[in-house]
Parts: C-alpha cells; sequence; structure tokens
C-alpha cells in the first residue's frame, strides 16, 4: 500500500506540470478556439529562459519566477499582434492551427541553434530535499511545482471571475460574437487570454527548470501531454485542466509502476484516442461547449 | 463517373498545363538515361523531392482537399517502412525481390487499417482539431511500440535490411529514382482523379462547411475515412519505398516528425488543394534544406526559416504559390479542382 501511495504522490506531483500547461492551453482555446500546439515548446524556451538567468546573471530560479512570467505575458502579446490576430478572426482554425505548428517548429529549432541538443537542467542545493514520513518521500522541488500550478490556476481563475476584462474573457468564450456586439473589444480579450496563456508558460517554464532536465524536442511531446490533459480534464475552466493534469500524471506513474517505463507515451496515448472518441467533453467540461463549436 | 476527361472539352489553359506536366514528367522519367543519377548528387536530391512530393500529395488529399489536418502522416510514413522491411526480414510473403512490388504494395495496405481504426472515431466527430489532435497521438503510440517490440521489431536499433539484399545486386540509384518518380506521379494521378470526380466535389463540399454538406446528402464519414485511407495509403508506399534506400528503418527515422512537418510546410507553401502546389512546394523546400546546409555559417539555420516561411506564407499567401499564379489573371481562371464530370 505505501508504494502505491507513493506511485499516486509522485503522480500528482508530475501532472501539476502538464496541469499549468492545459491551462494555459484551455484559455487560448476558450477565445480564439485553437488548440495551441505550440504551448509545450513555450514551456521549453522559458525553461531555457531561466536557466540563462541562472546560468549568466545566478539569478534563483525561483525569482527568475518574476522575470519569466511578465516576459512570457509580453511575449504573447507580441506574438498575438504580430501573428495570430488576423488568423482568430478567421471562420478557418486551420490558418491558426497551422502557424501555430510553424511557430513551434521555428522556435523549437532556434533553441537548437542556440542551446544545442544536448539536454540541460539546474543543479541546485534544493533538488536533493526531501521530505519523508509514513513511509513516504516528496521531493520538495516537485512539492514546489504543484504550489506554483495551484497558485497559477488559482490567480487565473480569480481574474476571470473576479475582473472586467476576466468576465470579458469569459464572455468571450461563450459567444464570440454576442461578445462583440456588446461593444467589448473582442481582439483586446484574445490578445490578453493568449497572454495569460503564454504566461502560463512561463510559469510552467519555472517549473521545468527546476525539476526536469530538458532539451529543445521535449516540447513536442510535453505539448501532447497537455493535449491529454486538457481532454481529460474538459476544455472551459482552469481547474478542470488542471485536474486532468493531475490525472494524467497519476495514470503515467501507474502505468510507469505497473507496466514498464517504456509504455508510458503509448499508455497516455491510448487514454487520449479513448477519452476523445468516447468521452468527448472530459471529465469536467460542460457538454454544450463542444456542441455549440 | 467518367475517368479520362473529354480532350476537346477542356479549356485552352488546361491543355497547356498538361503539356507543361506531360513535358516535365518526361525530363524527369527519362533523366537517368542521360545523366548519371547513381553518382551525381541530383540522383539523390529528386528522389527525396519525389519522396517528399508524395507524402505532401497525400497530406494534401486529406488536409488541403477535405481540410482535416492529420497530423499523424508520421505514423503512416513509419507504419508502411516497417510493414515492408518486417515482411521482407522474416520473408512472409516469400517473393523478397529487390523492390519487390508485393511489399511494397502491402506497405500501403497497414497504414490504411490503421487509418480506418484511428479515423473511424476521431472523423465521426464534428470538431476538426479532434482529429488533428487525435492523429498527432498516433505517430508517437506506434514509434514507442515499434521501439518496445524487442526482438520482433528490432527496438530502437531497427532493423538492418542490406543483408537481405540479394547477393548478385548492384545497387544502382537508378531503380529507386524511377520507383520513387513513378509512385509520386502514381499518386498525382489518383489524386488529381479522386478530386476531380464526384468524390472530390463531396471532399470539398465537406471542407467547405461539414454540416450544410451533410444535410445535402453527402455521406460525411465515408468520404471523410475514404480520404484519410488513400491518404495514408500513398504515404506508407513512400515509406517503403524510402526504405529501400535506407536500408536501415528505425523507429528515431521513419517515424521522425519531420515526415509529418516538412510535408506539411511543402504543400501549405506550394498551395493546399492544388494538384501542383506539393510538387512546387517539395522541390523549393528539399532544395532549400539540401543546400542550405552547404552555406558555410549557415549550417542548421534552414528549419529555423523553414518555419518563418510557413508563417509567413499562411499570413500573407494562404493559398501558396500555386495560388500566385491564379491571383494575377484571377478572371481568367477557375482552378482545375472540383470539375464535375458528366
Amino acid at each position: 500500500m505505501g508504494s502505491f501511495a507513493q506511485v499516486f504522490i509522485n503522480g500528482i506531483l508530475l501532472g501539476s506540470m502538464y496541469g499549468i500547461a492545459a491551462a494555459g492551453l484551455s484559455l487560448i482555446f476558450g477565445t480564439m478556439r485553437i488548440i495551441f500546439i505550440a504551448q509545450g515548446t513555450m514551456i521549453v524556451f522559458f525553461a531555457y529562459v531561466v536557466y540563462w538567468c541562472f546560468q549568466k546573471a545566478g539569478i534563483d530560479p525561483y525569482l527568475s519566477l518574476f522575470i519569466a512570467v511578465p516576459l512570457a505575458f509580453a511575449v504573447g502579446l507580441g506574438m498575438f499582434y504580430l501573428v495570430f490576430r488576423k488568423a482568430a478572426a478567421l471562420e478557418d482554425k486551420n490558418v491558426s492551427l497551422l502557424i501555430a505548428v510553424g511557430l513551434m517548429y521555428l522556435v523549437e529549432n532556434l533553441m537548437l541553434k542556440v542551446w544545442s541538443a544536448n539536454p540541460r537542467g539546474l543543479k541546485l542545493d534544493i533538488q536533493g530535499v526531501v521530505i519523508a514520513g509514513w513511509g513516504l518521500r516528496i521531493s520538495v522541488v516537485r512539492l514546489i511545482l504543484l504550489g506554483i500550478a495551484l497558485v497559477s490556476a488559482l490567480v487565473v481563475s480569480l481574474f476571470l471571475k473576479r475582473t472586467r476584462l476576466g468576465t470579458a474573457v469569459r464572455a468571450a468564450s461563450e459567444d464570440m460574437e454576442a461578445t462583440t456586439l456588446q461593444g467589448i473589444n473582442s481582439v483586446w480579450v484574445c490578445a490578453v487570454s493568449f497572454a495569460i496563456g503564454i504566461a502560463l508558460a512561463g510559469a510552467a517554464g519555472v517549473g521545468m527548470a527546476t525539476v526536469y532536465s530538458f532539451d529543445y524536442k521535449f516540447g513536442f511531446t510535453f505539448a501532447l501531454k497537455a493535449l491529454v490533459a486538457l481532454a481529460l480534464g474538459g476544455i472551459g475552466n482552469v481547474f478542470g485542466a488542471l485536474a486532468g493534469g493531475l490525472i494524467l500524471g497519476v495514470i503515467e506513474q501507474l502505468a510507469s509502476y505497473y507496466i514498464g517505463m517504456n509504455w508510458i507515451e503509448a499508455v497516455s496515448y491510448g487514454v487520449f484516442l479513448l477519452v476523445l472518441a468516447f468521452l468527448p467533453q472530459g471529465l469536467f467540461g460542460k457538454r454544450g461547449l463542444i456542441k455549440k463549436v | 463517373m467518367k475517368v479520362i476527361p473529354d480532350v476537346r472539352k477542356l479549356g485552352k489553359r488546361k491543355l497547356i498545363w498538361a503539356g507543361i506536366a506531360l513535358v516535365a514528367a518526361v525530363f524527369l522519367g527519362t533523366l537517368p538515361f542521360f545523366y548519371d543519377v547513381h553518382s551525381g548528387q541530383w540522383g539523390y536530391v529528386l528522389f527525396m523531392v519525389f519522396i517528399y512530393a508524395t507524402v505532401s500529395q497525400a497530406w494534401n488529399l486529406i488536409g488541403g482537399y477535405t481540410g482535416q489536418i492529420s497530423l499523424g502522416q508520421n505514423a503512416f510514413f513509419g507504419l508502411g517502412a516497417f510493414t515492408m522491411a518486417l515482411l521482407w526480414v522474416y520473408d512472409v510473403t516469400k517473393t523478397g525481390y529487390w523492390f519487390d512490388p508485393v511489399l511494397i504494395i502491402l506497405g500501403g495496405v497497414t497504414p490504411v487499417i490503421l487509418a480506418i481504426l484511428v479515423g473511424l472515431p476521431l472523423l465521426s466527430r464534428l470538431r476538426g482539431d479532434y482529429f488533428s489532435f487525435g492523429t498527432l497521438g498516433v505517430g508517437m503510440i506506434l514509434s514507442v511500440l515499434f521501439l518496445n517490440g524487442g526482438g520482433f521489431t528490432g527496438g530502437g536499433e531497427g532493423k538492418l535490411l542490406i543483408k537481405y539484399v540479394p547477393d548478385d545486386l548492384v545497387i544502382n540509384l537508378r531503380t529507386h529514382y524511377w520507383a520513387a518518380f513513378g509512385v509520386a506521379v502514381l499518386t498525382t494521378l489518383i489524386v488529381y482523379f479522386m478530386t476531380t470526380s464526384r468524390l472530390g466535389l463531396a471532399l470539398k463540399a465537406i471542407r467547405e462547411d461539414e454540416v450544410s454538406a451533410a444535410s445535402h446528402g453527402v455521406n460525411v464519414l465515408k468520404y471523410k475515412i475514404i480520404a484519410f485511407a488513400v491518404s495514408a495509403a500513398l504515404t506508407g508506399v513512400a515509406g517503403a519505398i524510402y526504405t529501400y534506400y535506407l536500408l536501415h528503418p528505425m523507429p528515431m527515422n521513419v517515424f521522425s516528425q519531420n515526415w509529418l512537418f516538412l510535408p506539411i510546410m511543402m504543400t501549405v507553401l506550394g498551395g493546399t488543394g492544388t494538384i501542383i502546389g506539393p510538387w512546387i512546394g517539395a522541390f523549393v523546400l528539399y532544395l532549400i534544406a539540401y543546400y542550405a546546409d552547404t552555406l558555410p555559417g549557415f549550417e542548421g539555420w534552414y528549419p529555423v526559416v523553414l518555419g518563418v516561411i510557413i508563417i509567413l506564407v499562411m499570413l500573407f499567401l494562404p493559398s501558396g504559390i500555386a495560388g500566385l499564379g491564379e491571383k494575377i489573371p484571377h478572371r481568367l481562371t477557375r482552378g482545375f479542382v472540383g470539375r464535375r464530370s458528366k
């Protein structure tokens, strides 16, 4: 039983990364109706930024949260206005999808050129610290990552619920046309939700840099995982996406413990295909949303 | 449904196009007679262009004409490659010739089965992006399966095919060149005739408005599955041909993301939903990829450039290079896809 609980906790901790990424995807999807496939690559990009902040300037990775997240927000805004503004307004979502594919390819290869193909990872003293008790061992950096995930989800959900702009974002994800008719600047709403989605990628990048070793190709796999988490949790709310991520983490850890490390990917995409086929609204998603779009 | 179009009814413009295509085909087809494709570098370059043109054209069928962005083409490419390789290694069909047509065709059959298995649940949804992301996982699952296949699939090392090559055979790239060229031309013809028939009309209707197509009596799921399956088959055949060149299929190289993204970029650059687009894209992008790496100080930068190109093309030239030609004499042309055959 001890080992099962351990595997379960490891799963939750692993899943918090997927959760943040999925929350970002969910937010972007809500207003722009595209699934931003380059999200994972952006996370890896910000992980590199955090890595560089530490190597070149000696900034503590957790402090660089305050660099990476605003930077990511700015990058998101820039990216939206430069690339996605026109495409987001189009009825044909394939254009945005293909632009995102191009962006992923571009950023991935840029990282390969700038940072080479060697896996990178930070070496911190805190990584060795482990909380032990009741036969369980919990790594502190992973616990902090879970904390980051929960706090970001909370901040985003407070933004959506408590601010005027957040209300506009929620309205836009219900019905973009009606929102525009109410006099809300739909471009700005899309831009903000896209930027927040990328900002979440920045937060996830900090988590990735502190916990995992990563390379330029990791983003693609990671985007897939975030998608699986999103499909599991259901599109439509931030906590649903986070929960989807945690569930996916647990599934993966169980699979790796009971089936084998090498089969993790196959199991998680198997789950993905099953969910898409039989439970398209996800576990916590709203049924109506899928039918409408 | 008539297959061969009536020559007299074709417009002048179409005759010119057909003439250009014929001249190009004859030139490329007879190139090995007056150019040594085995030792000259153009032999290899054109071989790769043909492979990419095939995969791009196959993607064009499902992504361009039907409007369903498949992100699983690398799964079909790799599956075709491994089907051919494993059947050859275990001598299942007892044929084992060099460029065995039986194996190459079977390399196209297994992807069809996969496409139907994956397509049925994913394509029955109204939402296109479910299909995109569902297929995205397929390449991953397959490469994991082949990586974990142990001795049967050779795991991460794949299978070394060189020892199964007939002893008295002298490998000449000429065979590869013709095989790849033949497959590319065949693919283009299949896509052309599929899309200019009633079937193509149904596919275009689905692309433009699925709900409307369904309400006009088009069996949306059936046509989407057909397009996806044909696309998968052609991609698998390309994978099998490529493996005859590679002779060492590994999950890492035949399921590589390049077989997914490059063909998409080629089609987008050349022009989605046009018959010539994938060819233009394959030529241009492959030549960029091949020669950019030989420029000093520029090694490895070309994928970055390709990424920029695809974004720019999507933003400013959504109909690709092929669309450029149609933009200028706008009134004169009506495109040559979607013609209803009587």
